[in-house]
């Protein structure tokens, strides 16, 4: 039923947070919603949508929750006491529902608490979109590729963590909340990448993935408007996921410089440069900020750029020479390899890619072997091709490589 | 909640007995900040902390087939360096890495104490 997705879709994160402010239940809490949406759906169509549809969804779930700690509390044999303390409770926070900012705050602490720095960033990512984009477990685990028992138990572990921890559902010291936003930040980036290039795995690409990771970005951007990570890190999801169309033609994959770039989402492409011109990038940034804007104005380049042949390769050799300044990674050294190899022609790109190795990766030894057969040596190109398509884990891009060697 | 906080390791700090008399003063003062940064917190009470002797003092029991041993030295290498613990009362684990921030950074396991309720 259409209404009843929209208003899950849209409100999940505020009735999770309200719930929580109110019970302090993790356990309980998603459940209760769940049985809420899933009576919605069985009286809605007959009864007609509620005029004020979440304010529906809460009713149905607190009621559920407090039959649950009835039946708690009836086990233990001390229920008047508890109910008179719950239903003041239950009193004094539907006052607080009604304020907006407090309510704002609330989603804040949700989206801080499944996104805390003591939880696995596997963990944090399959919780921020079971709590705060309320994805169902079953779609979470198609999205991470794992059988949905596996990431219902890895949710619920990360539950009970939250719990046993003692991880709060709070908004930290302001002087660790930027820190803790760049958490945030990450596990976002982490949810995308899982879409954007799957190491493992038939598909070249899951949309779907990346777009509920920028989902989540835009949720808790519209929290914290000008916080540099994450307007950066939207700028960057942006720019990659506008080329999705472009990226696989026939189930192959097609180069950044083969691709039809009429097939780019260009009202994407336009938001990221809006927003890397927010007057917050040009302040104080946390390395990873600082990481987020040099990679997303690296991706806008290429994206701004009418044509591949038209791409600024000087400027984007000078940007990934900051970044490596920012952060020493090898995918950057390898990524500035490339760029140095188009704007300084094949031997130099070689040179870049010297003593350069990534664990567990065919992708140095892909690069090299491009560039090998670029520069004509068609042997060395061969042998670094087996290597590359030894190491390479993901069946589309194995192909493309295949393809490649047999070509030379 | 309560938590045992273990100062299991020197992290990247001198071992404690190469520290000249003045270094480990400057030390101590930062068990003490760590303390009266503790009793300034709403919520939060520390309800025992002591140093440890060092590893060749420690002793370890192991019950196999209802035979229990006795051997010198610390129960795994990883608690070899322990130095010291707190117990702590704090509201949630946010507070406590906020205070911890005041001591030296040494490495740190946080172990919850579990609710009997």
């Amino acid at each position: 039923m259409e209404e009843l997705e929209d208003v899950v879709r849209e409100e999940w994160a505020r009735l999770v947070a309200l719930l929580l402010a109110q019970f302090r239940r993790l356990d309980l809490v998603e459940d209760a919603l769940g049985d809420a949406v899933e009576a919605a759906s069985r009286t809605w169509p007959d009864d007609g949508v509620p005029a004020n549809p979440a304010g529906w969804l809460m009713t149905a779930a607190r009621r559920r929750l407090l039959d649950r700690l009835r039946t708690e509390e009836v086990a233990r044999r001390k229920l008047p006491l508890l109910l008179t303390d719950v239903e003041r409770r239950a009193e004094t926070t539907s006052t607080m529902a009604d304020s907006g900012t407090l309510v704002e705050d609330d989603v804040l602490r949700l989206v801080l608490m499944c996104a805390h720095p003591a939880l696995s960033p596997e963990s944090a990512s399959a919780l921020s979109l079971r709590l705060v984009l309320g994805v169902p477990t079953s779609d979470i685990a198609r999205l991470f590729l794992v059988p949905e028992p596996t990431m219902a138990a890895r949710i619920t572990r990360a539950k009970k963590r939250i719990v046993g921890a003692g991880i709060p559902f709070a908004v930290p010291d302001a002087s660790v909340l930027p820190h803790r936003l760049d958490t945030v930040a990450q596990t976002a980036y982490l949810a995308f990448t899982a879409g954007y290039a799957p190491g493992t795995g038939p598909d070249l690409l899951r949309a779907a993935t990346s777009a509920e990771a920028i989902r989540l970005v835009r949720v808790v951007l519209g929290l914290r408007p000008d916080e540099p990570a994450l307007v950066a890190l939207l700028a960057l999801m942006l720019l990659q996921h506008s080329r999705r169309d472009a990226r696989v033609r026939d189930g192959h994959l097609v180069l950044l410089t083969d691709q039809d770039r009429t097939r780019w989402h260009h009202d994407d492409v336009a938001e990221a440069v809006r927003l890397l011109a927010t007057p917050s990038l040009a302040g104080p940034l946390t390395p990873s900020a600082a990481s987020y804007v040099l990679q997303a104005r690296i991706a806008a380049e290429h994206a701004t750029a009418p044509s591949a042949d038209d791409t600024r390769w000087d400027r984007i050799v000078g940007l990934y020479d900051l970044l490596l300044q920012v952060t020493a990674s090898p995918s950057a050294r390898l990524a500035r390899a490339v760029a140095v190899a188009e704007d300084q022609g094949t031997a130099a790109g070689l040179a870049a890619l010297e003593g350069l190795e990534i664990p567990d990766s065919h992708r140095p030894a892909a690069v090299r072997a491009e560039l090998l057969a670029r520069s004509g040596d068609v042997d060395a190109a061969r042998a670094a091709y087996d290597q590359a398509v030894a190491a390479c884990r993901n069946d589309v891009e194995r192909a493309f490589l295949v393809g490649k060697r047999d070509a030379l | 909640m309560k938590y045992l906080v273990l100062l299991v390791g020197d992290g990247e700090l001198k071992p404690w007995p190469d520290h000249t008399p003045q270094e480990q003063a400057e030390v101590m003062t930062r068990f003490e900040a760590f303390s009266a940064a503790c009793r300034a917190r709403d919520g939060v009470e520390i309800l025992a902390g002591e140093a440890l002797a060092g590893p060749e003092h420690a002793t370890t029991l192991r019950t196999r087939g209802g035979t229990t041993t006795l051997t010198e030295g610390p129960y795994a290498e990883a608690i070899e360096a322990m130095g010291g613990f707190y117990l702590v009362e704090a509201p949630d684990l946010d507070v406590l890495l906020e205070l911890l921030r005041v001591l030296p950074p040494y490495d740190i396991q946080l172990s919850p104490v579990v609710d009997p309720y």
